[in-house]
């Protein structure tokens, strides 16, 4: 499973690092920021569905 | 002899009085568990529509917008299409929630608009405004604390997201009043008290409502042509106003309908529901003694005390979506066309995501309440409405710790706007 951020939604309510922060990052401008590239690890993968249905403004993608 | 048992079939929520009287969790908690997907009758004038009850059904449809679309209307169930032409304008006004604010705008228009603003609502944004918003707060306590008595909503809990809203709008302190008197006519149009400019006898109907809608926004339209005149001379650093005046969107600039539309959106989402969330969420408390006391004692609370606050009060009762193609919804068959509307207090009390979620309980964790809607249109203003409580809590509690609600709270008559319209309380007054 691959994650991306879509910048054009993301308006950094930062829950997403809240909930995995392995995984996003807010950056200065207040997007988040994907820390992995490719796929993500097995174990993190449910972390990830957290944060996608955690984020107000729908921004993630999880890419199966 | 007990009451007979209410049946899903026996229940119409498009009914302000249900509402007014504080029965509705129960006909939706009736709803939730035995029709979730609840077909609603059309009235004389209004729509049928499909009442959604369930936390997964909301998300469900809030992460659709392109299938589910705001652009035909997003409070109530809309006026019958072959009964729009004899209601007049304000019905149509009504049906299509005005022409273009974003709040009523679909993909992919609706990210373009809402980018041009949403930069003044960040978290940075938020922090930034967060020692003017205590300055205010302390300057409105000031004016009650010799009292020991207030109405608490028209002299507290309205003023603060007024003056953070107006300020945001560059519109004048001596305006204040009569953006708040717009506000009550646009959003609590179906109340008899707002409806002054009809005559009394003909108070409380469906025309009376549409009427005073129509006349809160002609004339906020009207205040709002105005101040865009005066920034096209005289442009402001950090005013709305100035920034949609010469943001553009495709290459284009926007059109004066366009901008005055999303002024009095502004004005009226930031005003009502964080004014009805200060009032509710006094109220719960002082119904809460013990969680009042530990809460006044420990303001470490305060972020998780403001969530539950938040999904207690829930201050938008709906939101509403047009269905544009089928869709088949726990085995019912929403129709392309169908009008749905999502009953937030009901998800905020749904079992299957909160534990026990008839108890208020100020250290709830997790708590991912919908109050402020999810996806596309979550609240652009979430981040203010958040601060405002916070401080304005931690204001109030600090200067007047035993304050009290102390008659019944005075409920606004609408099926869209869980309000309070008056409340008194007392204190202990400062010396
Ligand atoms: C406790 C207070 C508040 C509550 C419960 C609340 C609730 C909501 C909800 C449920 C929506 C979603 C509408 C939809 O899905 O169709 C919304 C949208 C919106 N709110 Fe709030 N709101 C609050 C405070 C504010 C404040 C303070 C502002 C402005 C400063 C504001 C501005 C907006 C705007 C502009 C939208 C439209 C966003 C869009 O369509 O993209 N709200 N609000
Ligand atoms: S939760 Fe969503 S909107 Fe918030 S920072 Fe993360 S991706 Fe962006």
């Amino acid at each position: 499973m691959k994650v991306r951020v879509k910048a054009e939604m993301c308006e950094g309510h930062g829950k997403c690092e809240k909930a995995a922060p392995e995984i996003f990052k807010l950056g200065d401008d207040d997007i988040s920021i994907v820390l992995i590239e490719g796929d993500l690890p097995k174990e993190l993968e449910e972390k990830a569905e957290r944060a996608y249905r955690l984020c107000p403004r729908q921004a993630i993608e999880l890419i199966p | 002899m007990t009451a007979p048992a209410i049946e899903p079939s026996d229940i119409n929520l498009n009914n302000p009085e249900h509402f007014q009287r504080e029965e509705f969790h129960e006909l939706l908690r009736i709803l939730r568990h035995r029709d979730p997907v609840h077909w609603n009758p059309p009235g004389e004038v209004s729509n049928g529509f499909w009442s959604i009850t369930k936390y997964e059904d909301i998300l469900f449809i809030s992460r659709r917008p392109e299938i589910f679309i705001s652009s035909k209307g997003i409070a109530g169930p809309g006026i019958k299409p072959e009964r729009l032409a004899e209601l007049d304008f304000a019905a149509q006004q009504q049906n299509a929630g005005g022409n273009a604010s974003i709040i009523t705008m679909d993909p992919p228009r609706h990210v373009k608009m809402r980018r041009l603003v949403n930069k003044g609502f960040t978290p940075r944004a938020v922090n930034a405004m967060e020692p003017e918003i205590r300055r205010v707060t302390n300057e409105i306590l000031d004016r009650i604390a010799h009292k020991g008595e207030c109405d608490f909503v028209l002299e507290v809990a309205s003023q603060l997201p007024l003056a953070v809203i107006c300020g945001m709008m560059g519109v004048e302190q001596k305006d204040w009043p009569l953006m708040f008197e717009l506000t009550n006519k646009v959003l609590g149009s179906g109340d008899p008290e707002y409806q002054t400019d009809i005559p009394e006898e003909e108070r409380g109907t469906g025309q009376a409502a549409r009427l005073t809608a129509m006349k809160g926004l002609q004339t906020m339209l009207e205040y709002f042509r105005g101040v865009l005149e005066d920034r096209r001379q005289n442009p402001r650093e950090n005013d709305l106003p100035t920034i949609l005046l010469e943001a553009e969107v495709d290459g284009e600039k926007l059109t004066e309908g366009d901008i005055l539309q999303f002024c009095f959106l502004l004005i009226v989402a930031g005003n009502e529901t964080t004014r009805n969330a200060i009032s509710g969420g006094l109220q719960v408390l002082c119904q809460h003694p013990d969680q009042k006391r530990a809460l006044i004692e420990d303001y470490s609370l305060m972020d998780t005390a403001i969530e539950e606050i938040l999904r207690w009060t829930s201050p938008l009762h709906h939101m509403a979506r047009t269905a544009t193609e089928d869709v088949e919804l726990r085995g019912k068959q929403i129709r392309a066309g169908d009008r749905v509307l999502m009953w937030y207090p009901s998800a905020n009390r749904d079992e299957d995501i909160f534990p026990d979620p008839y108890r208020f309980d100020i250290r709830r964790t997790p708590n991912d309440h919908l109050a402020f809607g999810i996806g596309e249109h979550f609240c652009l203003g979430a981040g203010f409405a958040r601060k405002e409580l916070k401080v304005m809590f931690e204001e109030l509690f600090r200067r007047f710790p035993d304050i009290e609600v102390v008659g019944p709270p005075e409920r606004l008559r609408s099926t869209f706007i869980n309000g309070i319209k008056h409340m008194p309380v007392q204190f202990t007054p400062e010396r």
